[in-house]
């Protein structure tokens, strides 16, 4: 579990951020959702600890991450895995190097043991034929899955992603959205997405908060989304004319 | 931002770069690549660059030279001190600022651009020291080799022109260029490098390392790496000669 106690940031005088608190729940797909801009990716920023916030604290499972010392911090690191909006994959390694970096880096099992949990890791999102390319010769679907095998390979306790699907088609979208969710009940873990894709809202919104302008304007799950009386909400969840008629259909 | 912010933050990204790497297996491995990459790379441009501009030189001088009390040996021995001096020092790293430090500077802007260095740093992996330290090291350790094999090449191209022209003698070159030799030339110009390594790599780091922006801000990175670093080899060219040569 993860608790965000009035969290704020600025830049250059300008808020971000504006006192935002909530809950993360372990086992659970947890959404930050908001229009560009509305300060998603700084809120993931401070939580991972990429950023420091001006103000409150965030709490790993009773660990306050503000006194926190450098030595926890790296050890909290380690439970941490993150899917970057772009992947982040490193372009001078292959796939199975990739996944290999944080064995090689924190793991104490053998050479072969390390290259079979990779190999296991890069199995379950789908990557066998994978392992010898080079980030630059797969796909951006596939980009994403190998960052997922990187972030699932020292079985973290923190799952963290920033638009998992964006630049991906609607059916690649959809078994990205998938592989998280599994992942998350086959882990335990706490996995916190920030997206703004109605899609992925809809299928894994278990605990979902909404951002406007750096404030939490609305938090539920995706049954309550379509019941909301918050007009901010509204506006964002019913942008798209062909998402308002299916909903409206459905219900 | 100011020239004392520059220093300062430049400051805190060495310390925290020149801290023991978590993994020697990983540091030894990533260092033998860049000195493939930065050094082993170089050394093409390294013997164009020092042959042409050692047989420029050496033709230079004896057309230069009028004064019939000179001898002609002369012509060799200038050239000779003239490389180890200054070109296969301060020329040659100015060039190498140039190829090394936009490769570097580059490199890791795009690594910042594309949050690689982030996916690092919450891996709780020490970026600077896992990127940067393996560069400097690998580019470090391999300039004095790059440096004695420029002055070797230097020297050939000036005894091809003594082979191809009737500027100079064969004999006459050779015995100029062992004329009145200083080995502490040698050395003198092997500490300059390494220092002039340090100033590429480091410098070339620090504007990758801070890139912020998209492509356009890694190529301002890069140009930026490569002019400052000039600039500061010019500077720390003036302040060692005067402290090894006076």
């Amino acid at each position: 579990m993860i608790q965000l106690e009035d969290i704020c940031k600025s830049f250059d005088g300008k808020e971000v951020l504006k006192g935002i608190s909530t809950v993360f729940e372990t086992g659970k797909t947890n959404l930050i959702i908001g229009q560009s801009g509305s300060g998603k990716t700084v809120l993931l920023k401070c939580v991972i600890g990429l950023m420091e916030p001006d103000s409150g604290d965030i709490v790993y499972d009773s660990r306050s991450l503000a006194s926190m010392g450098k030595k926890e911090r790296t050890c909290l690191r380690s439970e941490l895995g993150m899917l970057f909006q772009g992947s982040a994959l490193f372009d001078s390694m292959t796939i199975q190097d990739n996944v290999l970096f944080p064995l090689h880096m924190f793991s104490e099992l053998s050479a072969g043991d390390q290259v079979k949990r990779a190999k296991y890791c890069l199995d379950r999102v789908g990557l066998k034929e994978a392992y010898s390319l080079f980030p630059s010769e797969i796909s951006g679907g596939m980009q994403k899955r190998a960052a997922i095998a990187r972030a699932i390979t020292l079985n973290p306790k923190y799952l963290f992603c920033d638009e998992p699907n964006s630049g991906l088609d609607p059916l690649t979208s959809i078994k990205i959205d998938e592989l998280i969710m599994d992942i998350t009940q086959e882990y335990e873990m706490t996995t916190v997405i920030n997206t703004h894709d109605m899609n992925s809202v809809v299928t894994m919104g278990e605990n979902i908060v909404f951002i406007h302008q750096g404030e939490k304007e609305w938090e539920g799950n995706k049954d309550d989304l379509f019941h909301a009386k918050n007009e901010k909400l509204n506006e964002f969840v019913f942008a798209s004319k062909f998402f308002q008629k299916s909903t409206h259909n459905i219900l | 931002m100011n020239i004392v912010q520059h220093v300062g933050r430049y400051s805190l990204l060495m310390y925290q770069t020149f801290s023991a790497p978590q993994k020697w297996r990983l540091f030894l491995k990533q260092t033998w690549k860049e000195i493939e990459k930065l050094g082993a790379d170089s050394l093409a441009i390294t013997l164009i660059i020092s042959l042409f501009m050692g047989a420029v030189m050496t033709m230079q001088t004896q057309m230069n030279i009028e004064n019939p009390l000179l001898p002609n040996y002369t012509v060799g021995l200038v050239t000779r001190d003239t490389l180890l001096l200054e070109f296969c020092s301060s020329i040659l790293c100015l060039i190498l600022a140039g190829k090394v430090g936009s490769n570097i500077a580059s490199e890791i802007g795009t690594m910042r651009i594309s949050e690689q260095i982030d996916a690092m740093d919450i891996m709780g992996v020490n970026s600077a020291n896992f990127i940067i330290l393996p560069k400097i090291a690998g580019f470090v350790l391999f300039i004095p080799f790059l440096v004695i094999y420029s002055m070797f090449c230097g020297l050939l191209g000036g005894y091809f022109v003594s082979l191809f022209t009737d500027l100079i003698t064969p004999s006459t070159y050779i015995y100029g260029i062992q004329y009145w030799f200083v080995p502490w030339y040698v050395y003198y110009s092997i500490i300059k490098t390494v220092i002039f390594a340090l100033i590429i790599t480091t410098v070339s780091s620090y504007f990758g390392y801070y890139a912020y922006g998209g492509a356009l801000d890694v190529g301002k990175a890069s140009t930026n790496a490569v002019v400052n670093s000039s600039i500061l080899i010019l500077l720390f060219n003036v302040i060692l000669t005067k402290l090894l040569l006076s």
